[in-house]
């Protein structure tokens, strides 16, 4: 569907005129906007300290350094330890991973129950799901605190899965709600009828043809989880924290000189896995988005 | 394979009443076709027979057990889609033997009901490939084949043609028919489409607005309709329904219909039962199949059945083997079916016969057959 291309009979936008030069000069000109951030990024964590301090914020390194790369990873002062982000991105991976696959998981549940197996009020917690999608982390902080503190979960990653659960829920049960309703009923009454169950039907016939809708909901949860910084420094502690909240220690509890190329890499190394998992499944992603939308 | 009865089926949602008291029975080996425009209930009611959805009052017994608390799965019936719903996911062979798989039946005899199904059908090419790689014939056949294999005592098909272009489901249907002959099944067939009802029904429940109006045989329901909707619905083209009043004149009972330019048309009622003598004097409908008027040489006037009248022609519509004629008596459009070979064209007058002999009559008000 997406790969449809049309060539019409006297089309002459294939040719380059002025205007179609106009519009490249201006999206190439929107692109590299756009890209220089990561270009000062990627060119500061390269430089030393000195070369940072000689050159200009977009001159090249003169001379490429992996040094602030390996402090950051390994060596880097986070408050008063300092070994480094590795133990804060393992913590990340710890939270995010079962995060992403439980959030994911109840909302593909979610959704199957609420367009497959209609109840009466089916409508309205659905609507309240969504609702949940609109309160502000802000909001959520005092209740949740006090809910982790009656469960005895404060101050720890399993604590902070459930969280992100939690307030995921809104969102991937929306997603997978939208993408059931347009998988016919017929397949559940004809899975019925062959002597399949509840979750026979699920596991064997739903979730099969939920891969596009599953990517969507992966990439969106895992950045969302990764990239959160509020929920992590407000339910979390010490060597317990993500990465996002080691980053901003990092970065703030520097003392003396302003190490920039710290900073860079420290910043790039918390990025990485978002912008990989969207390398890898971009694509699904967009397609993911528009599926439904167009019988296949 | 089995019987099966409707008992008093009432299916409500909320306040609105969708079926109301429905009775039906049907043998073992019987093709049953629930025949109705839209929203008539049809589907419906096969899914309560299914127990997809469960009813509000009333029983289904299939094989003269009371299944309405049994679960689908356990009714021993199976359904063949409208949108074929075969399993995306799955190869023909899994979605054929997945019913099988799910009563964790052994793998040999599996293996043994998928050759059967697959030759009788002949999909064995087929069976490695997913429903998307199909046409939608093909998947048709692989619908039915996941309904074929579990063997089941009733199988109930819910408009299972719709989504096929004219001639394959035409084809179909015949395949449908022979399969019924071959396997001696009880079926339940739903479909909108009459001609289907006519061709594949050994019984037809023609149903409107959730209330059933007639339950026969297809000939009877065409040779003798219950009522004025069932008249129209069954048979293409429909019946006609020609407003006229009843009288007796010479000890004659008589039909006369304000007809064509030059006046009422009378026609002689040859043997009136006793229920239309008693309507003498009222208004009536003069119920008419189209071959029932046609060319003096299509109707044979032997028994002396035929009476003659002179009329012009409005329209006409060649269909191959005959001619539809369109002309207005009793103040309606008339259909009349011809013989190709009669000399009929729109704008002249033409003389034609008419049998009696056939006609239904039905109540004015009511629409009832009389």
């Amino acid at each position: 569907m997406a790969e449809a291309r049309f060539t019409v009979v006297g089309d002459t936008s294939r040719r380059l005129s002025v205007g179609r030069w106009l519009l490249f000069a201006i999206l190439g000109l929107f692109a590299l906007y756009y890209l220089m951030p990561l270009y000062v990024m990627v060119s500061t964590s390269l430089k030393s300290l000195d070369d940072i301090r000689t050159g200009g914020l977009l001159t090249l390194p003169t001379d490429i350094t992996f040094a602030p790369w390996i402090k950051a990873w390994d060596s880097a002062c986070v408050g008063i330890q300092c070994d480094g982000l590795k133990g804060y991105f393992w913590n990340s991976v710890r939270l995010v991973i079962p995060a992403v696959l439980i959030s994911t998981l109840i909302g593909a549940l979610n959704g199957y129950v609420l367009t497959k197996w209609k109840f009466p009020g089916a409508n309205l917690v659905f609507a309240l799901l969504l609702f949940g999608c609109f309160i502000p982390f802000q909001v959520v902080l005092m209740p949740m605190a006090r809910m982790l503190g009656l469960l005895g979960l404060a101050g720890t990653i399993p604590g902070l899965i459930l969280v992100h659960v939690v307030y995921g829920i809104g969102f991937t049960t929306l997603f997978f709600r939208n993408y059931y309703i347009t998988i016919p009923d017929e397949l559940v009454k004809a899975a019925t009828i062959d002597g399949a169950g509840f979750f026979a039907i699920f596991w064997r016939i739903i979730l099969p043809l939920s891969a596009p809708i599953i990517v969507v909901t992966v990439i969106w949860q895992f950045t969302q989880i990764w990239n959160d910084f509020l929920f992590g420094v407000s339910f979390s502690a010490g060597g317990g924290q993500p990465i996002t909240v080691a980053l901003n220690n990092i970065v703030n509890s520097s003392t003396g000189v302003k190490e920039y190329n710290l900073d860079m890499a420290s910043a790039i190394i918390a990025g990485l896995p978002t912008l990989f998992i969207y390398v890898v499944a971009g694509r699904y992603f967009i397609r993911g988005l528009t599926a439904g939308s167009v019988k296949g | 394979m089995s019987s099966l009865e409707v008992h008093n089926v009432v299916k409500r949602y909320g306040q609105t009443e969708v079926l109301t008291d429905i009775n039906i029975s049907i043998d073992d080996g019987e093709f049953l076709v629930l025949v109705g425009p839209s929203g008539c209930g049809k589907s419906t009611l096969l899914n309560i027979i299914a127990g997809l959805e469960p009813l509000s009052d009333g029983r289904i017994m299939i094989a003269g057990q009371q299944v309405n608390d049994i679960h689908p799965k356990d009714r021993d019936i199976a359904m063949v889609f409208q949108s074929y719903a075969l399993y995306p996911n799955m190869t023909v062979r899994n979605n054929i033997t997945f019913g099988l798989k799910m009563r964790k039946t052994p793998t040999a005899d599996i293996a043994k009901a998928l050759d059967q199904v697959a030759e009788l059908l002949q999909i064995t090419p087929l069976l490695d490939r997913k429903p998307s790689q199909l046409s939608g014939g093909q998947r048709q056949r692989v619908a039915m084949g996941r309904a074929l294999v579990r063997d089941p005592k009733i199988f109930l098909f819910d408009e299972p043609l719709s989504n096929l272009d004219a001639k394959l489901r035409v084809e179909m249907r015949t395949e449908i028919k022979k399969l019924h002959q071959r396997l001696g099944a009880t079926i339940v067939y739903v479909t909108h489409d009459q001609i289907e009802a006519m061709t594949l029904a050994t019984r037809i429940a023609v149903m409107r607005d959730g209330l059933l109006q007639q339950f026969d045989t297809p000939q009877a329901i065409y040779d003798h309709p219950a009522n004025t909707f069932v008249a129209s619905f069954m048979g293409s083209p429909a019946m006609n329904l020609i407003p006229c009043a009843l009288q007796e004149k010479e000890g004659q009972l008589h039909a006369t219909l304000s007809g064509p330019e030059e006046g009422a048309l009378t026609l002689k009622i040859a043997a009136p039962t006793q229920a239309l003598k008693a309507q003498t004097g009222s208004s009536i409908i003069l119920g008419l199949r189209p071959e029932a008027i046609s060319d003096p040489l299509s109707i044979s006037d032997a028994a002396g059945t035929a009476q003659h009248f002179s009329c012009v022609v409005d329209m006409t519509e060649p269909t191959g083997p005959d001619t539809l004629t369109v002309f207005s008596l009793g103040g309606i459009d008339v259909t009349a079916r011809m013989d190709a070979k009669a000399d009929v064209k729109p704008g002249q007058e033409f003389r034609f016969a008419i049998d009696l002999s056939k006609a239904v009559f039905f109540n004015e008000k009511t629409g009832l057959a009389i």
